[in-house]
């Protein structure tokens, strides 16, 4: 793709993003990124301090847990999917909360990913974030030059997977040279590699929520998953990671390790909400709050099977302003950005407005 | 010689303000650079010995009680580790200064929670740039004009890179209304003989020993010496200030106790708990005014002191509020009515139960600080900058001034009802994570207490500059004035 | 289309794990970068932040190299360190702001490792203050020890001294290394090529071989020592 085209006028609105964003091997009809995915249902039961610190209604105790769908996701805009290859991984829940007529139902959404930060700390940032690092050429570095960074004691670049030929890689690199806030990012998302199974990854909201408890404290707060089976990733000592079933392993092994698991011991997560502190960034999702903070168990999450018509479900959208009573949006332009951008987006791909027609997206509490 | 004693000679060769404050009304602190350290080093010769009409003598201090004539004006010099470069100081004798002092206030930002707005590479001019701090000049006088002449003689050695003007405010108040100053140190082997009942320095608290500020001296903990630095000549009789310009949010101050006071309400906390009732003693045009009432209670449970000076401690209950007076004889013992995390014991928490047990009175520092900036009209909210020209003075930055700010007013780690929180009027708070928990009565039986917590402290004190500088005995300054090179 | 890998690619990509690069790589590439781009030693200790939770729970990993580090001389120090396992204990609980605290005989040093809340120079001081003379026959077989013995009259020298021996942490997220190095060499404004973070923290390992990974974990972070004790009924 070699480009002779301008970067889009800042400031950045949802269109412009949603432009770049598409690949030219993804698909309209679907989203820009987290193209490929799968969703299965399962329950959350929140933890007996989860009300000390939020009202909402999904973290005040129920019996049998609060129902939720989760989609899991590979980050890549691309159409196919290529679960092998070094990705961020997307884990989007909705929980359904309880009400006194169950036609009536409502909905809140948490959105996470693989990495611990977002690339940049602006909308604008990120559309100059996401031209450089839209997907373009990628071969093989060539090896005298690989040779000589190995001699400037740098990483070299990495081969191309089978049949890869655009890749972001190299844009992203670019653009994180100049930009420090895009280099923890980008780092983590080199290296990030390929879970070998979407229930053995830990996943991040990355952004700051505002939290308020029964007596009206509140509290700025961020959400991790942390799957109980542990963290596992393919092995990276080999450079062409080779599982048993190819590129496309990861929705075949949610199926199998739900159909193992039925009846009994369903694969968990748990909910960890870190506690920000005076001087932290609360407000920049590209920089990740250190494991220093307090972290709060604010409850466990069991997958339990695949949703029924997982095509159905691939319309379905979610999205991070999805919010409830108890649960606001903190001041992250980025975050306020999105939500704006995944309607957007919803829109275009035709995707279900259901259930959102009802619902609101919640902006900052007043 | 009786080393924890100071005689006449050693008396008369500390610089004053350090053992007691002055009472003289304005101050001009002179930022300035040594750029003819020739020139620099004959103002010092000159300023020690005096007589030189051009040039202004060091003020020292004077044996309590000797009969003298009362102080017009005053002159002080410190000298920050540049400005001791500058001179010309031997690398030796450069290194056996503290790290602290090496390094200078701004590289210790982040001990002092300096970060956000207090960064100090958001600070104004002069402090941008920190290496061309070398000396802070201080006089004091009742009048500009003074002050005035003795700047223009200031200029005709040194290179002036700012001033800051700074007055007492009416009733010794500082912005924010409270009555400053009220509690300092008092040293042993100076201060001796019992104060009486009148004495406004009298306290509870053990008299410190003279190590405490003056440096060769012998400190609390018996067998701990702060190093002095060499050679002795320089070093001995010498102490460290931190010179602070703080800037304070007078109108968000006012407004946060009007919010805090209307959330109280909603709360549907009963205002008797806090003893609203009783704030009409002190200030009786608040006497049937509650919801002013109530303001004057936060702000006196933030301090520890209401702001005529009263401290919360000496209330036998919250309705004798006021009976006490600007008093300093009190110690937190039990049943303590000021809340743990109120800025004078947090700051100051006296023979209190701390942590760090052996801790206990080894931090105290010594404050002289006014006010700048224009009059403050509160009816007539403005952007003008006011705030205070701190000193806060002792013989070790690192154990006194660093160790207060960086584990006691932020961090709250001497009592774990406070761990995680900050100092309410000085900390870096930010309103999304604070917290300052406000002492109610149970009930109405006025017996037992119990804690309120408060959110959304923001920051009302903003670092604008400041360096740690050197003040050097007179000897100190001779020898820095015979350096060569 | 991909092109086809080479033999030429594969040999370079085997490249790390063939003994002769490693050797070249060993004794010409790192000496050669190290002498073109030296990077200072970073100083030791966690670095001063305003967070509670980075200010509580904090590490100390004190590395002590043995004057006499043969069975004769570690001996020593381990009976130095047991007579006065009492005064060392009343100590740290007098100080009050420690979690935890141990010795240990590792390679040729004598190690004491910690978990303490709050300022490094505050819990180093008030150690002191409660038992300098104890720690003071430790100095005493260590190198370098009597130049800050006794500690209690070279205060300031001995609290640098133990942080120039306390191990530099290495920051929790690997990029961070690029702007500390700077910061230590008062550079700003320079520009940083992701790729060259391997290089970064060779030439850092390279002046500093011994480092503490990354800020370490915590079950349950931000809380003092005296709040767990006060929260468990054990008196603070």
């Amino acid at each position: 793709m070699e480009s002779t085209e301008s970067p889009p006028p800042l400031p950045a609105t949802p269109e412009s993003i949603l432009k770049i964003l598409y690949r030219v091997d993804g698909d309209p009809d679907r989203r820009p990124v987290h193209t490929v995915g799968i969703s299965a249902t399962g329950f959350f039961k929140a933890s007996e301090v989860a009300p000390l610190y939020c009202r909402a209604a999904h973290f005040q105790p129920h019996r049998g847990g609060h129902p939720v769908t989760v989609r899991f996701s590979n980050g890549s805009g691309c159409k196919d999917p290529h679960d092998s290859w070094s990705d961020v991984r997307g884990m989007a829940t909705r929980f359904t909360l309880p009400a006194a007529n169950p036609a009536e139902k409502t909905y809140t959404d948490l959105i996470a990913m693989t990495l611990p930060e977002f690339f940049s700390s602006t909308p604008d940032d990120f559309q100059e974030f996401a031209w450089a690092a839209r997907p373009a050429d990628y071969v093989a570095e060539r090896p005298w030059r690989k040779f000589l960074d190995m001699l400037k004691l740098m990483m070299p670049l990495r081969n191309p997977y089978p049949n890869e030929t655009i890749s972001p890689d190299l844009g992203a690199m670019n653009f994180a040279e100049r930009n420090d806030a895009a280099k923890p990012g980008v780092l983590e998302a080199a290296s990030i590699g390929a879970p070998t199974c979407y229930l053995r990854a830990a996943y991040h909201a990355v952004h700051t929520f505002i939290v308020t408890n029964e007596q009206g404290v509140q509290r700025p707060v961020r959400f991790s998953w942390q799957p109980v089976m542990g963290v596992r990733n393919l092995d990276s000592n080999t450079s062409n990671p080779k599982p048993a079933n190819g590129d496309f392993y990861l929705q075949d092994q949610l199926r199998q390790s739900l159909i193992t698991s039925i009846g009994k011991d369903h694969p968990r997560f748990t909910l960890m909400m870190t506690l920000g502190e005076a001087g932290d960034a609360l407000n920049d999702p590209s920089r990740a709050w250190p494991p220093h903070r307090t972290r709060i168990l604010m409850g466990t999450l069991s997958i339990e099977e695949i949703v029924n018509d997982p095509e159905e479900w691939e319309k379905i959208s979610f999205n991070p302003g999805l919010l409830t009573d108890g649960i606001a949006m903190s001041d992250d332009k980025v975050l306020k950005f999105r939500v704006e951008t995944y309607k957007l987006s919803s829109k275009q791909r035709n995707a279900s407005p259901c259930p959102f027609s009802g619902a609101t997206i919640h902006d900052t509490q007043g | 010689m009786d080393m924890a004693k100071l005689n006449d000679d050693e008396i008369g060769n500390v610089q004053g303000n350090i053992l007691r404050g002055y009472t003289l009304p304005a101050v001009r602190h002179m930022i300035l650079r040594i750029s003819d350290s020739a020139a620099a080093r004959a103002f010092l010769a000159a300023s020690v010995t005096g007589g030189n009409p051009n040039v202004p003598q060091i003020t020292t201090e004077q044996r309590i009680g000797a009969k003298l004539p009362k102080l017009v004006t005053a002159f002080n010099l410190g000298f920050t580790y540049q400005g001791l470069v500058a001179l010309g100081l031997a690398p030796g004798d450069l290194a056996s200064f503290p790290t602290e002092f090496i390094e200078g206030m701004t590289r210790r930002a982040a001990k002092l929670s300096d970060f956000g707005d207090s960064d100090p590479s958001n600070w104004p001019s002069p402090y941008d740039q920190p290496d061309h701090v070398h000396v802070i000049a201080t006089a004091y006088a009742s009048d500009d004009t003074t002050l005035d002449s003795i700047q223009k003689q200031v200029e005709q050695a040194f290179d002036l890179r700012g001033i800051h003007k700074g007055y007492s405010l009416p009733n010794g108040a500082v912005y924010f209304g409270y009555k400053d100053g009220l509690s300092q140190p008092r040293f042993l082997g100076f201060h001796d003989g019992a104060p009486s009942r009148q004495d406004p320095t009298r306290t509870e608290e053990p008299d410190d020993p003279l190590g405490t500020i003056l440096l060769g001296k012998p400190t609390r903990l018996p067998d701990l010496k702060f190093g002095t630095p060499q050679p002795k000549q320089l070093g001995n009789l010498g102490t460290f200030n931190a010179f602070r310009v703080l800037k304070q949010d007078c109108f968000g101050f006012e407004d946060f106790l009007t919010s805090t006071a209307e959330r109280l309400r909603q709360q549907g906390v009963d205002t008797r708990l806090v003893g609203v009732e009783s704030v009409g003693l002190t200030y009786p045009d608040l006497k049937d005014k509650p919801d002013l009432a109530l303001r004057e209670v936060i702000a006196a449970q933030l301090c520890g002191r209401w702001r005529e000076g009263t401290p919360m401690q000496l209330q036998e209950t919250l309705r004798k509020a006021t009976t006490a007076g600007p008093s300093n004889q009190f110690d937190y013992g039990d049943g303590a009515l000021c809340p743990v995390g109120a800025h004078i014991r947090r700051n100051n928490p006296r023979g209190g139960e701390v942590v760090q047990r052996i801790a206990n009175f080894t931090r105290r520092l010594v404050r002289r600080g006014m006010s700048y900036g224009d009059t403050l009209d509160l009816a007539n909210p403005d952007d003008k900058e006011r705030g205070l020209l701190g000193n806060f003075i002792g013989a070790s930055l690192g154990a006194q001034f660093e160790a207060v700010m960086c584990d006691w007013l932020n961090l709250g780690l001497h009592s774990p009802e406070i761990t995680g929180s900050n100092d309410p009027l000085l900390g870096a708070n930010t309103p999304e994570t604070s917290w300052f928990d406000l002492n109610l009565w149970k009930d109405d039986d006025q017996v037992a207490m119990e804690k309120h917590r408060i959110y959304g402290l923001p920051r009302f004190v903003t670092t604008r500059g400041g360096a740690y500088t050197f003040l050097p005995s007179l000897s100190g300054i001779q020898y820095l004035s015979g350096l060569t090179g | 289309m991909t092109p086809k890998a080479s033999w030429l690619d594969s040999f370079v990509d085997g490249l790390p794990t063939r003994g002769w690069f490693q050797f070249l790589s060993r004794h010409v590439v790192v000496p050669y970068w190290v002498w073109r781009d030296p990077k200072p030693k970073l100083p030791g200790g966690p670095r001063p932040s305003p967070q509670p939770g980075e200010n509580l729970q904090r590490m100390m990993n004190l590395v002590m190299p043995l004057k006499d580090p043969s069975p004769m001389g570690r001996a020593k120090a381990a009976l130095i360190v047991a007579q006065n396992v009492d005064e060392i204990f009343a100590g740290l609980d007098n100080v009050g702001t420690v979690h935890n605290a141990r010795f240990l005989l590792l390679g040729n040093n004598l190690c004491m490792l910690s978990v303490y809340d709050g300022d490094f120079s505050n819990y180093i001081r008030d150690f002191i203050a409660t038992i300098g003379s104890v720690f003071d026959a430790i100095m005493d077989q260590v190198e370098g020890g009597e130049e800050v013995s006794p500690t209690e009259q070279k205060i300031e020298r001995f609290i640098d001294w133990v942080q120039a021996h306390d191990l530099f942490q290495v920051p929790d997220f690997p990029s961070d290394l690029f702007a500390l190095q700077d910061q230590a060499m008062r550079r700003t404004g320079k520009a940083h090529g992701l790729r060259s973070l391997p290089r970064e923290y060779i030439l850092q390992l390279h002046a500093n071989p011994d480092v503490s990974l990354g800020g370490g974990y915590r079950a349950y972070p931000g809380v003092s020592a005296a709040q767990i004790r006060k929260n468990h009924g054990m008196g603070w």
